[in-house]
Protein backbone atom coordinates (compact mmCIF):
# COMPACT_ATOMS: atom_id res chain seq x y z
CA UNK A 1 0.00 0.00 0.00
CA UNK A 2 1.59 3.60 -1.26
CA UNK A 3 1.70 6.20 1.48
CA UNK A 4 -0.95 7.79 0.11
CA UNK A 5 -3.62 5.21 0.50
CA UNK A 6 -2.33 4.68 3.69
CA UNK A 7 -3.37 8.06 4.50
CA UNK A 8 -6.61 7.84 2.93
CA UNK A 9 -7.35 4.63 4.66
CA UNK A 10 -6.25 6.17 8.02
CA UNK A 11 -8.20 9.59 7.62
CA UNK A 12 -11.41 7.37 6.73
CA UNK A 13 -10.76 5.45 9.84
CA UNK A 14 -10.34 8.49 11.81
CA UNK A 15 -13.57 9.74 10.51
CA UNK A 16 -15.30 6.37 11.49
CA UNK A 17 -13.91 6.90 14.87
CA UNK A 18 -15.00 10.41 15.61
CA UNK A 19 -18.28 9.64 14.32
CA UNK A 20 -18.73 6.87 16.68
CA UNK A 21 -17.31 9.27 19.21
CA UNK A 22 -19.81 11.83 18.84
CA UNK A 23 -22.50 8.54 19.34
CA UNK A 24 -21.05 7.99 22.67
CA UNK A 25 -18.81 5.39 21.85
CA UNK A 26 -15.85 5.10 24.47
CA UNK A 27 -13.48 2.99 23.07
CA UNK A 28 -14.21 4.65 19.80
CA UNK A 29 -12.84 7.73 21.40
CA UNK A 30 -10.28 6.62 23.10
CA UNK A 31 -8.60 4.53 20.39
CA UNK A 32 -8.93 7.48 18.11
CA UNK A 33 -7.19 10.26 20.62
CA UNK A 34 -4.49 7.70 21.56
CA UNK A 35 -3.62 7.50 17.68
CA UNK A 36 -3.78 11.09 17.32
CA UNK A 37 -1.50 12.01 19.59
CA UNK A 38 1.95 11.53 17.58
CA UNK A 39 0.37 13.86 15.05
CA UNK A 40 -0.51 16.41 17.49
CA UNK A 41 2.86 16.31 19.17
CA UNK A 42 4.20 16.49 15.15
CA UNK A 43 2.04 19.75 14.88
CA UNK A 44 2.65 21.52 18.29
CA UNK A 45 6.47 20.94 18.34
CA UNK A 46 6.47 22.95 14.63
CA UNK A 47 5.45 26.04 17.15
CA UNK A 48 6.77 25.36 20.28
CA UNK A 49 10.64 23.68 21.21
CA UNK A 50 10.28 23.22 24.74
CA UNK A 51 8.64 19.14 25.35
CA UNK A 52 7.06 20.26 28.35
CA UNK A 53 5.52 23.17 26.13
CA UNK A 54 4.53 20.57 23.41
CA UNK A 55 3.03 18.25 26.12
CA UNK A 56 1.02 20.84 27.89
CA UNK A 57 -0.28 22.29 24.01
CA UNK A 58 -1.23 18.72 23.09
CA UNK A 59 -3.36 18.63 26.49
CA UNK A 60 -4.98 21.90 25.95
CA UNK A 61 -6.15 20.24 22.39
CA UNK A 62 -7.04 17.29 23.56
CA UNK A 63 -9.47 19.75 25.99
CA UNK A 64 -10.66 21.75 23.34
CA UNK A 65 -11.69 18.96 21.23
CA UNK A 66 -13.30 17.38 23.45
CA UNK A 67 -15.60 20.44 23.84
CA UNK A 68 -16.08 21.16 20.57
CA UNK A 69 -16.21 17.86 19.34
CA UNK A 70 -20.06 18.29 18.26
CA UNK A 71 -19.01 20.39 15.57
CA UNK A 72 -17.09 17.55 13.19
CA UNK A 73 -19.05 16.71 10.58
CA UNK A 74 -18.49 13.15 9.69
CA UNK A 75 -18.44 13.43 6.09
CA UNK A 76 -15.95 15.74 5.64
CA UNK A 77 -12.12 14.44 6.31
CA UNK A 78 -10.90 14.45 10.49
CA UNK A 79 -7.26 15.24 9.91
CA UNK A 80 -7.71 19.27 8.89
CA UNK A 81 -10.20 19.50 12.07
CA UNK A 82 -7.76 18.47 14.09
CA UNK A 83 -5.03 19.66 12.75
CA UNK A 84 -6.81 23.86 12.99
CA UNK A 85 -7.46 23.07 16.57
CA UNK A 86 -3.92 21.57 17.30
CA UNK A 87 -2.70 24.80 15.74
CA UNK A 88 -4.62 27.41 17.21
CA UNK A 89 -3.42 26.28 20.93
CA UNK A 90 -0.04 25.60 19.96
CA UNK A 91 -0.35 28.91 19.43
CA UNK A 92 -1.52 30.16 22.28
CA UNK A 93 0.74 28.36 24.14
CA UNK A 94 3.82 30.13 22.11
CA UNK A 95 1.95 33.26 23.41
CA UNK A 96 2.09 32.46 26.83
CA UNK A 97 5.72 31.51 26.66
CA UNK A 98 6.67 34.36 24.97
CA UNK A 99 5.02 36.49 27.85
CA UNK A 100 6.58 34.43 30.28
CA UNK A 101 9.80 34.46 29.14
CA UNK A 102 9.34 38.48 28.70
CA UNK A 103 8.12 38.39 32.38
CA UNK A 104 10.97 36.50 33.62
CA UNK A 105 13.85 38.62 31.54
CA UNK A 106 12.06 41.33 34.28
CA UNK A 107 12.74 39.30 36.84
CA UNK A 108 15.89 38.65 36.28
CA UNK A 109 16.97 42.30 35.58
CA UNK A 110 15.82 42.77 39.31
CA UNK A 111 17.53 40.43 41.17
CA UNK A 112 20.00 42.96 42.69
CA UNK A 113 16.91 44.23 44.41
CA UNK A 114 16.35 42.94 47.88
CA UNK A 115 18.87 40.59 49.74
CA UNK A 116 20.08 38.64 47.26
CA UNK A 117 17.05 38.07 45.66
CA UNK A 118 15.42 36.64 48.84
CA UNK A 119 11.69 36.79 48.00
CA UNK A 120 12.04 36.11 44.77
CA UNK A 121 14.17 32.90 45.48
CA UNK A 122 11.32 32.24 47.97
CA UNK A 123 8.24 32.03 45.40
CA UNK A 124 10.10 30.16 43.30
CA UNK A 125 11.43 27.37 45.18
CA UNK A 126 12.59 24.47 44.24
CA UNK A 127 9.74 22.35 46.53
CA UNK A 128 6.76 24.61 45.44
CA UNK A 129 7.39 24.54 41.94
CA UNK A 130 7.53 20.35 42.22
CA UNK A 131 4.87 20.31 44.06
CA UNK A 132 2.97 22.28 41.29
CA UNK A 133 5.00 19.40 38.70
CA UNK A 134 3.20 17.25 40.57
CA UNK A 135 -0.50 18.47 40.35
CA UNK A 136 -2.70 17.18 37.72
CA UNK A 137 -3.02 18.66 34.48
CA UNK A 138 -5.86 20.40 34.73
CA UNK A 139 -5.44 21.83 37.77
CA UNK A 140 -2.38 23.13 37.14
CA UNK A 141 -3.51 24.85 33.76
CA UNK A 142 -5.81 26.01 36.29
CA UNK A 143 -3.64 27.50 39.16
CA UNK A 144 -1.07 28.28 36.06
CA UNK A 145 -3.81 30.62 34.36
CA UNK A 146 -5.63 32.03 37.01
CA UNK A 147 -3.45 32.61 40.01
CA UNK A 148 0.07 32.60 38.64
CA UNK A 149 -0.58 34.50 35.23
CA UNK A 150 -3.57 36.06 37.35
CA UNK A 151 -6.07 36.16 34.01
CA UNK A 152 -9.92 35.96 34.31
CA UNK A 153 -12.10 33.32 34.49
CA UNK A 154 -13.23 34.00 30.72
CA UNK A 155 -10.05 34.65 29.42
CA UNK A 156 -8.41 31.53 31.46
CA UNK A 157 -11.59 29.33 30.32
CA UNK A 158 -10.98 30.43 26.65
CA UNK A 159 -7.00 29.72 26.75
CA UNK A 160 -7.28 25.94 28.13
CA UNK A 161 -10.76 25.22 26.46
CA UNK A 162 -11.61 24.40 30.33
CA UNK A 163 -15.20 25.77 31.62
CA UNK A 164 -15.63 28.61 33.77
CA UNK A 165 -17.02 25.79 36.68
CA UNK A 166 -14.21 22.93 35.98
CA UNK A 167 -11.59 26.15 36.60
CA UNK A 168 -12.85 27.12 39.56
CA UNK A 169 -12.72 23.77 40.95
CA UNK A 170 -9.78 22.68 39.59
CA UNK A 171 -8.15 25.76 40.89
CA UNK A 172 -9.60 25.40 44.24
CA UNK A 173 -7.84 21.78 44.33
CA UNK A 174 -4.82 22.56 43.21
CA UNK A 175 -4.77 25.32 46.15
CA UNK A 176 -6.02 22.60 48.51
CA UNK A 177 -3.19 20.11 46.96
CA UNK A 178 -0.71 22.97 47.92
CA UNK A 179 -1.54 23.63 51.20
CA UNK A 180 -1.64 20.52 52.52
CA UNK A 181 1.50 19.86 50.57
CA UNK A 182 3.30 22.34 53.13
CA UNK A 183 1.04 22.16 55.82
CA UNK A 184 -0.79 25.04 55.82
CA UNK A 185 -4.27 23.59 56.19
CA UNK A 186 -6.05 24.58 59.15
CA UNK B 1 -0.37 13.92 34.13
CA UNK B 2 0.88 12.50 31.08
CA UNK B 3 -1.38 13.06 27.74
CA UNK B 4 -2.15 9.19 27.56
CA UNK B 5 -3.74 9.43 31.26
CA UNK B 6 -6.00 12.26 29.82
CA UNK B 7 -6.92 10.82 27.27
CA UNK B 8 -8.12 7.79 29.34
CA UNK B 9 -10.08 10.51 31.25
CA UNK B 10 -11.56 12.02 28.87
CA UNK B 11 -12.81 8.78 27.09
CA UNK B 12 -14.16 7.23 30.34
CA UNK B 13 -18.39 7.61 30.82
CA UNK B 14 -18.25 9.67 27.36
CA UNK B 15 -21.57 11.48 26.46
CA UNK B 16 -23.40 11.09 23.12
CA UNK B 17 -23.13 14.85 21.36
CA UNK B 18 -25.61 16.20 19.01
CA UNK B 19 -24.23 16.67 15.94
CA UNK B 20 -24.24 20.93 15.07
CA UNK B 21 -26.36 21.54 11.92
CA UNK B 22 -24.50 22.54 8.73
CA UNK B 23 -23.79 26.50 8.12
CA UNK B 24 -26.88 26.57 5.39
CA UNK B 25 -29.13 24.63 7.96
CA UNK B 26 -27.79 26.83 10.70
CA UNK B 27 -28.53 30.34 8.60
CA UNK B 28 -31.70 28.81 7.85
CA UNK B 29 -32.22 28.87 11.53
CA UNK B 30 -31.29 32.48 11.60
CA UNK B 31 -32.91 34.13 8.69
CA UNK B 32 -36.19 32.26 11.15
CA UNK B 33 -35.02 33.89 13.79
CA UNK B 34 -34.86 37.18 12.44
CA UNK B 35 -37.96 36.96 10.35
CA UNK B 36 -39.47 36.44 13.71
CA UNK B 37 -38.36 39.33 14.90
CA UNK B 38 -38.81 41.91 11.88
CA UNK B 39 -42.70 40.38 12.19
CA UNK B 40 -42.77 41.38 15.57
CA UNK B 41 -41.59 44.72 14.70
CA UNK B 42 -43.83 45.24 11.88
CA UNK B 43 -46.96 43.73 13.95
CA UNK B 44 -46.13 46.71 16.77
CA UNK B 45 -45.06 49.80 14.10
CA UNK B 46 -47.08 49.04 11.38
CA UNK B 47 -45.94 49.18 8.02
CA UNK B 48 -44.46 52.44 6.83
CA UNK B 49 -48.13 54.56 5.11
CA UNK B 50 -45.56 54.98 2.05
CA UNK B 51 -44.59 51.40 1.65
CA UNK B 52 -45.72 50.24 -2.16
CA UNK B 53 -44.79 53.62 -3.94
CA UNK B 54 -41.36 53.64 -2.41
CA UNK B 55 -41.06 49.94 -3.48
CA UNK B 56 -41.74 50.89 -6.60
CA UNK B 57 -38.61 52.49 -7.11
CA UNK B 58 -36.03 51.05 -8.33
CA UNK B 59 -33.32 52.58 -5.97
CA UNK B 60 -35.09 51.98 -2.78
CA UNK B 61 -35.77 48.01 -3.75
CA UNK B 62 -32.10 47.61 -4.54
CA UNK B 63 -31.15 48.91 -1.22
CA UNK B 64 -33.47 46.43 0.45
CA UNK B 65 -31.65 43.52 -1.57
CA UNK B 66 -28.22 44.92 -0.80
CA UNK B 67 -29.24 45.11 2.63
CA UNK B 68 -30.93 41.48 2.29
CA UNK B 69 -27.24 40.00 0.84
CA UNK B 70 -24.78 41.68 3.40
CA UNK B 71 -27.20 39.80 6.06
CA UNK B 72 -27.37 36.35 4.58
CA UNK B 73 -23.27 36.46 3.39
CA UNK B 74 -22.26 37.86 6.88
CA UNK B 75 -24.50 35.12 8.86
CA UNK B 76 -23.41 32.38 6.29
CA UNK B 77 -20.10 33.42 6.90
CA UNK B 78 -19.67 33.16 11.03
CA UNK B 79 -21.56 30.03 10.82
CA UNK B 80 -18.62 28.72 8.91
CA UNK B 81 -15.83 30.89 9.84
CA UNK B 82 -17.22 29.11 13.88
CA UNK B 83 -16.22 25.72 12.24
CA UNK B 84 -12.44 24.20 13.31
CA UNK B 85 -12.07 23.17 9.70
CA UNK B 86 -13.05 25.87 7.51
CA UNK B 87 -11.24 28.26 5.49
CA UNK B 88 -10.70 31.90 7.19
CA UNK B 89 -11.16 33.36 4.22
CA UNK B 90 -15.16 32.59 4.24
CA UNK B 91 -15.25 35.99 6.78
CA UNK B 92 -14.84 37.93 2.90
CA UNK B 93 -17.73 36.81 1.86
CA UNK B 94 -20.04 39.51 2.66
CA UNK B 95 -17.44 42.19 0.95
CA UNK B 96 -18.93 42.14 -2.06
CA UNK B 97 -22.77 42.73 -1.04
CA UNK B 98 -21.38 45.36 2.05
CA UNK B 99 -19.79 47.38 -1.50
CA UNK B 100 -22.92 46.79 -2.99
CA UNK B 101 -24.81 48.27 -0.44
CA UNK B 102 -23.05 51.08 0.02
CA UNK B 103 -22.71 52.01 -3.79
CA UNK B 104 -26.55 52.01 -3.87
CA UNK B 105 -26.87 54.34 -1.24
CA UNK B 106 -24.37 56.49 -2.90
CA UNK B 107 -26.18 56.02 -6.24
CA UNK B 108 -28.93 57.16 -4.30
CA UNK B 109 -27.38 60.01 -2.63
CA UNK B 110 -25.97 61.37 -6.38
CA UNK B 111 -29.69 60.86 -8.05
CA UNK B 112 -31.32 62.75 -4.47
CA UNK B 113 -28.38 65.50 -5.63
CA UNK B 114 -29.13 65.87 -9.48
CA UNK B 115 -33.17 66.05 -8.50
CA UNK B 116 -33.34 68.02 -5.61
CA UNK B 117 -29.57 70.10 -5.51
CA UNK B 118 -27.54 70.24 -2.57
CA UNK B 119 -30.63 70.71 -0.62
CA UNK B 120 -30.33 66.37 -0.81
CA UNK B 121 -27.52 66.59 1.09
CA UNK B 122 -28.75 68.15 4.26
CA UNK B 123 -28.44 66.10 7.24
CA UNK B 124 -30.20 65.78 10.41
CA UNK B 125 -30.21 63.96 13.32
CA UNK B 126 -32.39 60.39 13.33
CA UNK B 127 -32.21 58.95 16.67
CA UNK B 128 -34.92 56.84 15.49
CA UNK B 129 -32.81 55.05 13.18
CA UNK B 130 -30.00 54.37 15.57
CA UNK B 131 -32.06 53.85 18.06
CA UNK B 132 -33.82 51.07 16.25
CA UNK B 133 -31.17 49.20 14.60
CA UNK B 134 -28.86 49.01 17.60
CA UNK B 135 -32.17 48.18 20.05
CA UNK B 136 -32.95 45.46 17.62
CA UNK B 137 -29.13 44.51 16.32
CA UNK B 138 -28.07 43.94 19.63
CA UNK B 139 -30.51 41.66 21.13
CA UNK B 140 -30.09 39.89 17.62
CA UNK B 141 -26.58 40.08 17.76
CA UNK B 142 -26.64 37.91 21.07
CA UNK B 143 -28.78 35.58 19.68
CA UNK B 144 -26.41 34.92 17.01
CA UNK B 145 -23.25 35.00 19.41
CA UNK B 146 -25.35 32.19 21.01
CA UNK B 147 -25.55 29.78 17.80
CA UNK B 148 -22.03 29.82 16.83
CA UNK B 149 -20.92 30.21 20.78
CA UNK B 150 -18.67 26.79 19.98
CA UNK B 151 -16.49 29.91 18.35
CA UNK B 152 -15.37 30.55 22.32
CA UNK B 153 -12.04 28.36 21.92
CA UNK B 154 -11.60 28.99 17.92
CA UNK B 155 -11.98 32.08 16.46
CA UNK B 156 -14.67 34.33 18.43
CA UNK B 157 -13.88 38.05 17.52
CA UNK B 158 -15.03 37.74 13.40
CA UNK B 159 -17.42 35.29 14.31
CA UNK B 160 -18.87 37.90 16.72
CA UNK B 161 -18.16 40.16 14.18
CA UNK B 162 -19.96 39.02 11.37
CA UNK B 163 -22.53 37.65 13.32
CA UNK B 164 -22.95 41.42 14.65
CA UNK B 165 -22.80 42.76 10.61
CA UNK B 166 -25.70 40.39 9.86
CA UNK B 167 -27.50 41.02 12.81
CA UNK B 168 -27.79 45.10 12.13
CA UNK B 169 -28.18 44.03 8.45
CA UNK B 170 -31.20 42.24 9.21
CA UNK B 171 -31.88 45.16 11.40
CA UNK B 172 -31.33 47.65 8.75
CA UNK B 173 -34.18 45.65 6.44
CA UNK B 174 -36.68 45.86 9.16
CA UNK B 175 -36.25 49.47 9.78
CA UNK B 176 -36.11 49.93 6.23
CA UNK B 177 -40.00 48.41 6.11
CA UNK B 178 -41.41 50.83 8.72
CA UNK B 179 -39.91 53.59 9.16
CA UNK B 180 -39.67 56.59 6.31
CA UNK B 181 -36.37 58.02 5.63
CA UNK B 182 -36.38 58.94 1.92
CA UNK B 183 -33.62 61.01 1.99
CA UNK B 184 -30.53 58.67 0.87
CA UNK B 185 -27.79 60.72 2.16
CA UNK B 186 -29.43 59.89 5.39
CA UNK B 187 -30.05 56.34 4.91
CA UNK B 188 -26.16 56.27 4.46
CA UNK B 189 -24.99 58.21 7.13
CA UNK B 190 -27.45 56.35 10.06
CA UNK B 191 -28.26 53.13 9.02
CA UNK B 192 -24.11 53.17 8.08
CA UNK B 193 -23.68 53.86 11.72
CA UNK B 194 -26.02 51.91 13.44
CA UNK B 195 -24.16 48.66 11.54
CA UNK B 196 -21.04 49.83 12.40
CA UNK B 197 -21.72 50.42 16.21
CA UNK B 198 -23.71 46.84 16.17
CA UNK B 199 -20.70 44.96 14.23
CA UNK B 200 -18.17 46.62 16.89
CA UNK B 201 -20.36 45.81 19.97
CA UNK B 202 -20.74 42.36 18.79
CA UNK B 203 -16.55 42.25 17.99
CA UNK B 204 -15.81 43.42 21.74
CA UNK B 205 -18.47 41.55 23.90
CA UNK B 206 -19.15 38.26 21.32
CA UNK B 207 -16.04 36.39 22.73
CA UNK B 208 -17.34 37.08 26.34
CA UNK B 209 -20.63 36.09 25.40
CA UNK B 210 -19.55 33.01 23.72
CA UNK B 211 -17.31 32.52 26.63
CA UNK B 212 -20.18 32.35 28.91
CA UNK B 213 -22.29 30.34 27.26
CA UNK B 214 -22.35 26.50 27.80
CA UNK B 215 -21.36 24.43 25.49
CA UNK B 216 -23.80 22.49 23.48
Amino acid sequence: MSASEERTTRDARWSALMAAAQDGNARAYDTLLCECLPLLRAICRQRLRNTAEVEDAVQDTLLTLHRVRHTYDPARPFRPWLAAIAERRALDRGRVVARGLARNTGLEAADHVGVDGEAEGRVMSADLRSAVAELPAAQRTALQLTKIEALSLAEASARSGMSMGALKVATHRAVATLRRRFGMES
Amino acid sequence: MRSEDLVSQLSRGLAPVRRLPSPLAMLGLWCLICGAVIGAALLISGLRSDFAAWLMDGFDLYHLVMAALVALTSGYAAFQVALPDRDQRWALLPIPAVIGWLVTMGWGCLADLARLGPEALNITVSYACLVFIIGLGVPMTAGIVRLTRHAALLRPTPVAALGGLSAAAFASIGLTLVHELNAAVMVLVWHGIAVMVVTAIGALTGPLLMQRAPTA
